[in-house]
């Protein structure tokens, strides 16, 4: 008996521990896919220049858990309200800083997602904000690295869900969190006016702890 | 001959790019591929060494649309090999060329990919190199670039594909045509949070075809004036 009480004892630990670390591990909240461009745009020729703000929209492939997806409805994301407030240029990167913005994601079966040209314009941002907002947050510290000479880049920002029809699905102390994404200039495919591809994602920082129901006659049955 | 025009200034429209592009998903898309590669650090990829990517595709759009990564039994791997550094430039921007290098997409109906720690070992790459080949490739240019100053150790990754093989080597090209490059990019993060020990990054990105589009800007007076 206290060979089974020792033993009980030494796996409530280990259980405790292997809880603890999986509280650390940071959990993949929404892959996306898409364009960006600049609104306001005051100088077209320019990508980061003073007085432009960023804008993204695109399709969100993948939505995890704790948010609940409905896979017969498309998804989408919009990234706005950054705008630009310093560039600094080392040789042939551009490190542009914006105020912050936010990061929205829409559950919608009514109209296709068009991107269209030059946004924004009839189709774009409209036809990806439609629908039920699942999930916004704001983005601070948003930061966008981009290297002139092969066309490539890359931004991150700080993330914090604050609301959506879904925000209650992610407990309190859990809605902090951070995206980065890839940006492309060298793809065929960005509609015109369109800065760059997008490809990112977004993290929580604690990722809720799965539980596992169990009786305590199961627990000692693992020690018998 | 109102309806043949309507179908010409239709096609005009089309050919130059007036219709609003509608969203479609990348042709592969992945979450994640993990680089690895040894004597390599995030920061630096000394000359000669080689970076070796493994990953599972999440889903795939035009003009594969009709593969579904996420119904049994089938499984969708990526192995990036074969890929050797030029060096890695001084930071605060760690920008590496690779030369060489090859791409393998496999189709497999007994999933067994994961993404074991401190590769190469018992089941990476190998989970990762069996199944039937869908598309296979080789590499015409590669580079990682890491940006020292993020909060989060973000950065890219891109390269060109010249496609050599695979059962599904028709579908990168137009009907009857050569096969389109492939562009492999997306983003690039070593935040230890998110990684897996022993891997280098962590890479969410997708490969689109990336046929030359002949799309010029236009007007309709200039549509109409070619048909007048």
């Amino acid at each position: 008996m206290k060979r089974l009480a020792i033993a009980f004892l030494v796996a409530s630990f280990a259980l405790g521990t292997v809880g603890a670390r999986m509280a650390d591990a940071q959990l993949l909240l929404v892959d996306y896919v898409g364009f960006d461009y600049e609104f306001p745009d005051p100088d077209p020729s320019q990508f980061g220049e003073a007085g432009s703000g960023y804008n993204g929209v695109g399709e969100v492939p993948g939505v995890f858990a704790p948010l609940v997806s409905d896979p017969s409805k498309e998804h989408s994301y919009f990234i706005t309200g950054l705008l630009q407030t310093n560039t600094q240029v080392f040789g042939t990167f551009l490190v542009i800083d914006y105020t912050p913005g936010t990061l929205s994601v829409y559950e919608d079966s009514s109209t296709p997602l068009t991107y269209g040209i030059n946004p924004p314009n009839a189709t774009a941002p409209s036809t990806f904000t439609d629908g039920d907002q699942i999930l916004t947050g704001t983005l601070t510290n948003f930061r966008f690295v981009f290297n002139t000479a092969n066309g490539t880049g890359s931004y991150e920002a700080s993330f914090e869900a604050t609301g959506g029809t879904q925000i209650g699905n992610i407990p309190l102390n859990q809605r902090k969190g951070w995206t980065f994404a890839g940006a492309t200039s060298n793809s065929t495919g960005i509609p015109q006016g369109y800065y760059h591809q997008i490809d990112g994602q977004v993290f929580l920082d604690n990722a809720p702890t799965p539980g596992i129901k169990g009786t305590w006659g199961q627990l000692k049955a693992n020690f018998r | 001959m109102r309806a043949w025009t309507t179908t010409l200034i239709a096609a005009a429209a089309l050919a130059f790019g007036l219709v609003a592009p509608a969203a479609a998903g990348p042709a592969i898309d992945w979450d994640p591929v993990f680089f690895y590669g040894s004597g390599i650090t995030p920061t630096n990829s000394p000359l000669g060494s080689q970076l070796i990517g493994v990953g599972t595709v999440s889903s795939f759009g035009p003009p594969l649309e009709f593969l579904n990564p996420n119904i049994g039994p089938y499984e969708y791997t990526i192995y990036v090999f074969g890929l050797i550094s030029q060096g890695t430039s001084p930071g605060p921007f760690y920008l590496t060329n690779y030369s060489g290098g090859s791409i393998e997409i496999r189709e497999d109906t007994t999933p067994d990919a994961s993404f074991d720690a401190n590769p190469p070992n018992a089941g990476v790459p190998s989970d990762f190199q069996d199944g039937t080949p869908i598309l296979t490739g080789n590499f015409t240019s590669f580079f990682t670039q890491i940006d020292g100053l993020s909060a989060h150790n973000t950065g890219n990754a891109e390269g060109n594909i010249q496609w050599t093989g695979g059962t599904l080597l028709p579908y990168t090209g137009p009907a009857g045509g050569e096969p389109c490059p492939g562009l492999f990019t997306g983003g690039l993060t070593y935040y230890p949070p998110v990684m897996i020990p022993g891997y280098l990054y962590r890479h969410d990105g997708k490969i689109d075809f990336n046929c030359p589009t002949p799309n010029a800007p236009s007007t309709w007076g200039k549509v109409k004036s070619q048909y007048r």
